[in-house]
Parts: C-alpha cells; structure tokens; sequence
C-alpha cells in the first residue's frame, strides 16, 4: 500500500511537470509541443534524477556518520562545487559546460580532501572527524568563494551565486544522459550497503561481531554518496533540503531497515523535486522561484505533520 | 554682500546646502562622475569608484573603493566638499554619516534617463555650471521624449542578463527604455523590476526576434550559452540572432544615452538584416 501510494505520488508529480508550464500548450498538443519536448520533459526528469540522488545519498551519509543533521551539503561538497564554478568564470571559460564540470571538479576535490582528513591513523574513517572536516573545508571553501567574487571586478561573478544556490534551469536531454550514465554505479552501491547499514546503526562494534567489513562498507557509502551528489550539484547547483528531509520522513513511514528505506529516499526525494520545480515554475509566472525555497515551503510542513503523527504514537 | 548661498533638495528628499560651487568632489557613482566631465567639472573630481572607467581622464582620479556601501574613511582622506552618491538606502546611511562630519553629500537616483537629466541640473547647480546643467537636462529630456509609438515595426528582444538560471532585464532598467528609443521593443516590459529570473519555456513562448546580450568585458567569443541544447529551443539563438552590449555605454544610464540609443539602433539593423 506504502509503496503503491509512493509510486503514484511520483507518477502525479511528473505528469503535472509536463502539463503545467508559464507557456501555454494545450493538452492535445503535449505529444509534439517543441516547449514539452526539449524544456519540460527533459528538466522533469533531471529533477526526478538530482531530486532521488539527494536524498538517497542523504540517506547513506546520516545512516554513515550516525548523525541525523548530516546532509550532503555538510561534507563540504557544496563550498567545493562553488569554488570550482566561481573559478571557471573567472577564468573566462566559455565553453558551455564549463560551468557543471568545473563545479563536479570541485566538488571531488573537496571530497578527497574531507575524506583524507577523515582517515584517522591513515586507514580507519572516523564519522566524528568527516563531519567535523567537511564543515572545516565547506567554511573554508567558502570564505575563498567570496573573497573571490567581492574582490572582482567582473559582475558574471556575482551571478554565479544564482547558479550555486541552485536550479533546474540548465536541464536538457544531455544532461538527463549523463546523469543516466554516471548514477547508476553509486546508486547501486548505496543500495547493496542495504544490509551492513543496519548492522552499522547498532555501533561499529556489534556491527564487526556480526561479521560486517565496517572499514570497506563506512568507505563505499561516502564515496558513492559524494559521487552522487557532486553529480547532482554539477547539473543542478545546490539545492538544499530534500537531502536532510526526505531521508527522515521515509524512516518514519517505514522504519529504520535499510532496504526498504533506500528506495523509499530515492522514490520521496525525486516526487519532492518534481513537484517543487513545477511549483517554482509556474507559481510566479512569468519570473521562476528558486526551487530550494519551495523544497523547505513544502517539504517542512509535510515533515512535520509526519513527525507530529510519530510522536502522537 | 553676503556669500551667494546654494541650496538643493536630493533625491532622498534631504536639503542640501554649500556656501559656493563645489570645488573638491567624490563621485560615488561611475554616472555622476560622466555627468561630472560632461558639465565640465572634472577637474574637480578629487575621488572616484573603482567602477568609474569613461571618460579615459576619469582614471587619473584617485579611487576611493565601491560607490554602494561606500568606504567612508577612504572619502574623507580626499578632503572633499562635495560627495555625491548614488540613491539606496546603504547609502542614505552613508550620506547621513558625511553629514554628520561636516561634508555635504547628495543622493542622487539614476536608475532611468529623466533620473540622469534631473541630476544633471542638480549637478550644474551645485558645481556653478547651472548653464551647463539645464541644456544637458532638456537634450536628455528630448531624448526621452522622443519614443515614437510604431509598435507594429518594432523588433522583438530579449536581455540576457545572466544564462543559468536565465535572468532578464525587465521595464524597471534603463535597458528598457533604451530598447523603447532605439525601436525596439522589451518581450519583458511587464515584469516591473529592473531584473528578473524567469523561465527557459517563458523566453521560448515569448519567441523574441533578438537576444541582446549584457557582458561587461569584450571578447571575440560568444557566450557558451547558446550553444546550450536548452537555449537552442529559443528561436532567435538557432538563427544566430544575438547582439552583444558590452562597455560603459550600455552598462549604466548616461549623459551619451543619444549615442547609445543611435547605436543600439544601427545594431539592431544589422543584426535583423
């Protein structure tokens, strides 16, 4: 019934992505509409993509460092994404994908820099130190961004700050190709972390007596986490939120086992996307809202009237 | 005989008041400092912005940092008798400090071309040159005055301000009224602000003959944008129709608006020839 009910959500928010629009297209047209076919389908889908990708590697990363506050956005990745955008213009790169790729560039950077911080005595990954290093590398990261475009003379600089806090926008069909392409690998590593996440959640300790590979499974989860969401952040900017949220309210519809819960994060985080684009869309028409607005706008009052009915229990 | 004393209201609505022509001016606003040279002024100018960069003799001027939020130590160290800056509510606290400190500072609103042309006059009278000042002031009013209403001829553009997410340039800017006077016509003249992030699929319906371009440095090449696939669903960007404004001409409301508007216009033509 969950499922089935989670399934039909993310069927509503895609044929509402492609119907509604600031462009009028008549429901008869939709099939061979230009607007339908090279704008909102394509930007429907990659909302979907980012959208799961967040939450789900959300997911990985709370079950991971044990922490309910961690969030894609808190190991770093974001100060670094920013960094590399903030570069690319400033260095005058026109080409047209300049942009996310120097965005994915910075992010891995940060990753490797969080993740070799996070290495304690060079071999074991401590949760505490992860976290503790993304914030140090995420602050410092961004101090530099700033500097750079307060300093500078050039005004594009200024609106990379548009592109970073994060949009659809940029979507088309080769961007929904290569979100094709690159997801599945991490988002079939995260979900076969099904099993040892579990385990994880008892301790690293019990975990190990159970006869769980901690070292290689704490190692797995953040790399495909962070692989998933620099992708995300490449294509999309930052968009805050569905990373944190989403995880929490799918746990409190199917509890704490990870196997259901993964697929749940990826199937809740994509519907809250869809649905908040096509609000960001359409709500202000002709102008666009930034879409992490309308994430917090409906993702908190759902999350809270879930988390009022568990504590009601 | 008593000092002939000069007395103006600002834009902000503070009265302002010099015991004779200004003779020390910071130009807190890359406008007022063209507005400066035009009535003849420069000379006077003992400080500018990092942003002022026309006339060429500008740059001689000591720069005192940014206009919006401006550096007040760095404006006294100029010793001046005269600040003017430009109008926002940063600055009224700015201006309310140089006040306080015994410096004369006017605010100055040039966000349209009337702006530009009152604050010429304003200007002509606070420096002596009120001659100078009122035939500027009715030139740039003529100007505006001038929109000739054909709206069945006029091409169709769009201001690309920023590409991702696409921001443009709505009837609050000067922009605006530049395309009006050169004939042409803002596809988003109902958006009220000066900008405005909008849709893909919105610029898409609007179907604009023209994409105007805003850069603030020149290069040969153009922006990666429209070569995009999203952008390439914009007619104008798959013929190719684009137009870049790029320079001190375009970037602000000024006292050379006929020549950008003349200019504007003979782009236009070349570009839907």
């Amino acid at each position: 019934m969950r499922w089935l009910g989670l399934v039909v959500v993310v069927a509503c928010a895609l044929a509402l992505a492609v119907v509604l629009g600031p462009a009028h297209v008549p429901l008869a047209d939709l099939a061979t509409s230009d607007v339908v076919r090279s704008l909102r389908l394509p930007r429907a889908l990659l909302a979907f993509l980012v959208g799961g990708s967040l939450a789900l590697a959300g997911a990985g990363l709370q079950a991971l460092v044990r922490n309910p506050l961690a969030d894609p956005s808190l190991l770093g990745l974001s100060g670094g994404a920013g960094l590399g955008a903030v570069l690319a213009i400033a260095l005058h790169v026109s080409s047209p994908w300049a942009l996310p790729l120097a965005a994915f560039a910075g992010a891995l950077g940060a990753m490797a820099l969080v993740y070799r911080l996070g290495l304690v005595g060079g071999a074991e990954l401590d949760p505490r130190v992860l976290i503790l290093a993304g914030v140090a590398v995420g602050a410092f990261t961004a101090a530099v961004t700033t500097a750079l475009v307060s300093l500078s003379d050039a005004a594009e600089l200024r609106n990379a700050f548009l592109w970073l806090w994060g949009g659809l926008s940029g979507a088309s069909w080769d961007s929904v190709l290569l979100l094709c392409v690159y997801a599945p690998l991490p988002i079939a590593v995260l979900l076969a972390a099904a099993r040892p996440l579990d385990l994880l959640a008892l301790g690293e300790e019990p975990a190990r007596h159970l006869g769980a590979d901690v070292e290689s499974v704490k190692r797995r989860v953040y790399v495909a986490a962070s692989l998933l969401t620099a992708a995300a952040v490449a294509v999309s900017g930052v968009i805050g939120f569905v990373g944190l949220v989403i995880p929490h309210a799918m746990r409190l519809l199917w509890g704490h086992r990870h196997r259901p819960l993964l697929p749940a994060a990826f199937l809740g985080g994509g519907a809250l996307l869809l649905l908040s684009d096509t609000v960001a869309r359409v709500a202000v028409a002709p102008r666009e809202l930034q879409v992490g607005i309308v994430t917090a706008l409906i993702g908190v009052p759902v999350f809270v009237l879930l988390l009022r009915r568990w504590t009601a229990n | 005989m008593p000092p002939s004393r000069i007395s103006v209201i600002d834009d902000a609505g503070r009265p302002v008041a010099l015991g004779q022509p200004a003779r020390r001016i910071v130009s807190l606003s890359p406008a007022v400092t063209e507005l400066l040279f035009a009535l003849g002024a420069g000379d006077r100018l003992v400080g500018r912005t990092t942003w002022c960069d026309y006339p060429p003799a500008a740059r001689q001027v000591p720069s005192v940092g940014d206009g919006l939020n401006p550096n007040i130590e760095a404006v006294i160290a100029r010793r001046p008798d005269l600040v003017v800056l430009y109008r926002s509510a940063l600055n009224e606290t700015a201006a309310t400090q140089l006040t306080r400190l015994g410096i004369p500072a006017v605010l100055v609103r040039q966000d349209r071309l009337e702006d530009i042309a009152r604050a010429a006059r304003l200007l002509g009278r606070l420096t002596g040159a009120e001659r100078a000042g009122d035939s500027l002031g009715s030139e740039l009013e003529q100007l505006t005055g001038s929109v000739r209403p054909d709206p069945e001829h006029r091409v169709r553009v769009v201001f690309v301000a920023w590409d991702n997410p696409p921001v443009v340039i709505g009837a609050g800017s000067y922009l605006d009224e530049l395309a009006g006077l050169a004939g042409a016509a803002n596809v988003f003249h109902d958006v009220g602000s000066a900008s405005a992030t909008v849709g893909l699929e919105t610029i898409v319906a609007r179907n604009p003959d023209v994409i105007v371009v805003l850069r603030d440095s020149a290069t040969a090449e153009p922006p990666g944008f429209t070569r995009r696939p999203e952008w390439r669903a914009v007619r104008a960007v798959r013929d190719g129709r684009i137009l870049y404004l790029t320079g001190s001409l375009f970037a602000r409301p000024n006292p050379r608006a006929a020549e950008a508007v003349a200019e504007f216009r003979r782009r236009l033509e070349e570009s839907t020839r």
